[in-house]
């Protein structure tokens, strides 16, 4: 029994990992920016596909090909933002809203007409499975646990520790006020969404070699996304970092002991939870 | 005289032209999800029934009564989905103005048609789908090769219990009525001889993480695991149950390809797995006819033909017998009585168990035997025929609706 336990709480967090990673990228948008990016789960499809296509046609080793996907996520972020939110910047937020739909579809269109119908799994050689007291750890979920927290702790020391963490802060706070102290907003604007984008080409591509990826699943992706804002709270890095955890560890909870067709109800009644109890969030007023 | 020459001449051109058959198009329409996760099915199907196509067209086209029909389609995706699958059909039906439509690999998009299509002007040739109220709503117009899961799924019940499992584990998909229907016929035949169901887990359509379910299940200890979905989740199923130390027999019902199971899982996650399905296409159990198509759709496509392919192949041959049989290709009533009194196309792949000698029962549904396969070497191996029963189940379809 103590050992389902310990293997649910394992399952849960690779999974939440994951959706952590989805999470940090939709907060920083909203935080900055105050958009509700709903292309971010077919960015990171895009990047999956890429990360595939990189593997399995030019024959680039899996690391190269994460941090070349990761980079032309960044590049990508850096265009939407140009392109598509930029010019909006001081228009009614309906704008970026339908915006941000439209994205959406041009994206996951983009994707089928450029990578096919098929779903897509990159290959890795992690077949290996450990087990520690009873506990089995497949070796590609370590894996995932791993390259998620290092990412998960790279972004919150940038956030933290530098000074283009700082800037970014500071317009989360205030827009204005950071504008009049010399900050160039515009700037930051774009570092915000290449740094989200490159993170959810991350998660795509750890989706790609843990699950699937196929046309369908991003939807899936940004509604748990948004659900892990809710539960952290709106903008909040460290709500999205505890949000996820705490939406992969519920699932898989919920799936054991409640039942598995209730899996994404009884995530949502948490969430539901939240905004009655808390409706700011988990982790909201903490550092931003 | 020259009055009399010229017009016998003109008179002779006349008569002569109705023994010329003439060479005319019937335009097919083609409903089947060619994107999403029914893609796995539908991608397949919609290759057979081109190379099927290819292969009257070549050989004369469909002769009926003097003229010679080619057949061309008008193809759309309907992702396997029912509001989409409903768009297609009345696409189909109002705006290109077809008759005759092909297709449906899966049960949500087969089954919103079958809802309504029984008051229009068109007759539907459902290959893969199988939910068991596209043919028992009893539409005059709808006839399908695949038999419903139902009738699989209470044989593959009995077989699982003579294997010795007294408790068994269920992990299924949630909300698709073939695998449900299944599901609930196996449970049944496997209590009834004396089985105990420890628990019934699910998931849904996009799932691809089942390990919550597979630890759950692997808890409760039972003799076997039955795994049932498209192909895509129940390999990831295996791949899991595999990585989660679950050693108990593992039987199933996706009926995939082993391609198919090997872009998820490895060979050794697969040794000594069963699905229990439809004996569907299988070259080395079918003959020569078979082999033939294997090497005419590789040769084609450059890969194997799915076990599903055969349905949706065998049906274009259907239409073409039924069509020549009728004299018609206009008179929907005739073709429809024709199609009722049938017997089994000659190039037909699968072998049908006839009711009646014919090859549709009644309510347009027909019966093939069901098997059970074990991953052996990389490959689905046959090893015995299910204990199931055509003319008991087609006498049950009567008295349903849903």
């Amino acid at each position: 029994m103590i050992i389902d336990f310990l293997q649910q709480i394992f399952n849960g967090l690779v999974v939440g990992s994951i959706y952590t990673l989805i999470a940090l990228g939709l907060t920083t948008i909203f935080g900055i920016l105050g958009i509700a990016h709903f292309a971010h789960g077919s960015v990171a499809m895009f990047g999956g596909y890429l990360a595939f296509f990189l593997i399995s046609t030019l024959g680039l080793g899996l690391l190269p090909s994460f941090i070349l996907a990761m980079l032309c996520g960044a590049l990508l972020g850096v265009v939407l933002e140009r392109v598509a939110y930029y010019p909006v910047r001081n228009a009614p937020p309906i704008n970026s809203f339908i915006i941000a739909l439209g994205l959406t579809l041009i994206i996951e269109k983009t994707n089928l007409l450029a990578f096919g119908v098929d779903q897509v799994i990159i290959p890795t050689p992690f077949n290996r499975v450990f087990s520690v007291g009873g506990v089995t750890m497949p070796e590609l979920r370590i894996y995932v646990l791993l390259t998620a927290a290092v990412l998960v702790g790279g972004m919150t020391l940038l956030i933290q520790r530098t000074w283009i963490g700082k800037a970014v802060r500071a317009v989360a706070q205030n827009r204005p006020t950071a504008a009049l102290m010399g900050i160039n907003v515009n700037s930051v604007s774009m570092f915000v969404f290449a740094l989200s984008s490159a993170l959810g080409v991350a998660a795509g591509v750890l989706i790609g070699a843990l699950f699937a990826v196929a046309p369908g699943v991003s939807e899936g992706l940004v509604v748990k996304g948004f659900a892990v804002l809710i539960l952290g709270g709106l903008g909040s890095i460290p709500g999205a970092i505890v949000g996820g955890m705490v939406l992969g560890v519920t699932e898989a909870f919920a799936a054991a002991f409640i039942s598995s067709g209730y899996k994404d109800v009884i995530s949502f009644l948490l969430m539901i939870a939240v905004l009655l109890v808390r409706p700011e969030g988990l982790m909201r007023g903490k550092a931003r | 005289m020259k009055k009399l020459l010229t017009f016998s001449i003109a008179a002779a051109m006349l008569a002569a032209v109705p023994a010329i058959a003439a060479e005319k198009t019937l335009s097919v329409g083609y409903s089947d999800a060619l994107s999403g996760g029914g893609a796995v099915y539908g991608v397949p199907q919609k290759k057979a029934i081109d190379l099927a196509i290819e292969e009257i067209n070549s050989a004369g086209g469909i002769k009926v009564g003097a003229d010679n029909y080619k057949i061309k389609t008008i193809e759309y995706d309907d992702k396997a989905d029912s509001t989409e699958a409903t768009n297609v059909a009345r696409k189909l039906i109002d705006r290109d103005g077809v008759q005759f439509i092909l297709g449906y690999c899966c049960s949500a998009s087969g089954g919103a048609m079958a809802s309504f299509i029984g008051k229009e002007d068109a007759i539907v040739l459902v290959g893969t789908a199988g939910a068991r109220s596209i043919t028992s709503l009893g539409n005059k117009n709808v006839f399908r090769t695949r038999p419903p899961g139902d009738y699989t799924g209470a044989a593959a019940g009995r077989f699982i219990a003579e294997q010795g499992v007294k408790t068994l584990g269920i992990l299924s998909v949630r909300d698709v009525a073939l695998f449900t229907q299944y599901r609930d016929a196996l449970i049944k035949a496997f209590e009834e001889a004396g089985g105990k169901v420890v628990a019934l887990e699910t998931f849904g359509g996009h799932d691809r993480d089942m390990t919550a379910q597979l630890t759950k299940l692997r808890g409760l200890n039972p003799d076997a695991l039955f795994i049932s979905g498209y192909v895509e989740q129940v390999a990831f199923s295996h791949r899991q149950a595999a990585e989660l130390g679950i050693k108990v027999k593992r039987f199933g019902f996706s009926g995939g390809s082993p391609e198919q199971f090997l872009k998820v899982a490895t060979n050794e996650q697969m040794e000594g797995v069963w699905d229990l399905l439809a004996v569907e296409f299988n070259a080395d159990i079918l003959g020569p006819k078979a082999k033939a198509f294997v090497d005419n759709y590789k040769k084609k496509y450059g890969e194997n033909p799915t076990p599903n392919t055969a349905y949706a192949y065998d049906q274009v041959y259907v239409l073409r017998d039924a069509l020549q049989a009728a004299g018609t290709v206009t008179d929907l009533k005739k073709i429809q009585d024709t199609l009722r009194n049938l017997p089994v196309p000659k190039e037909a792949l699968l072998k049908y168990l006839p009711i009646d000698g014919k090859m549709f029962d009644g309510k347009g549904q027909a019966y093939i035997s069901n098997g059970a396969f074990q991953w052996t070497n990389g490959n689905w191996k046959f090893v015995a025929e299910l204990p199931s029963d055509a003319v008991a189940y087609s006498n049950f379809l009567k008295t349903v609706r849903d």
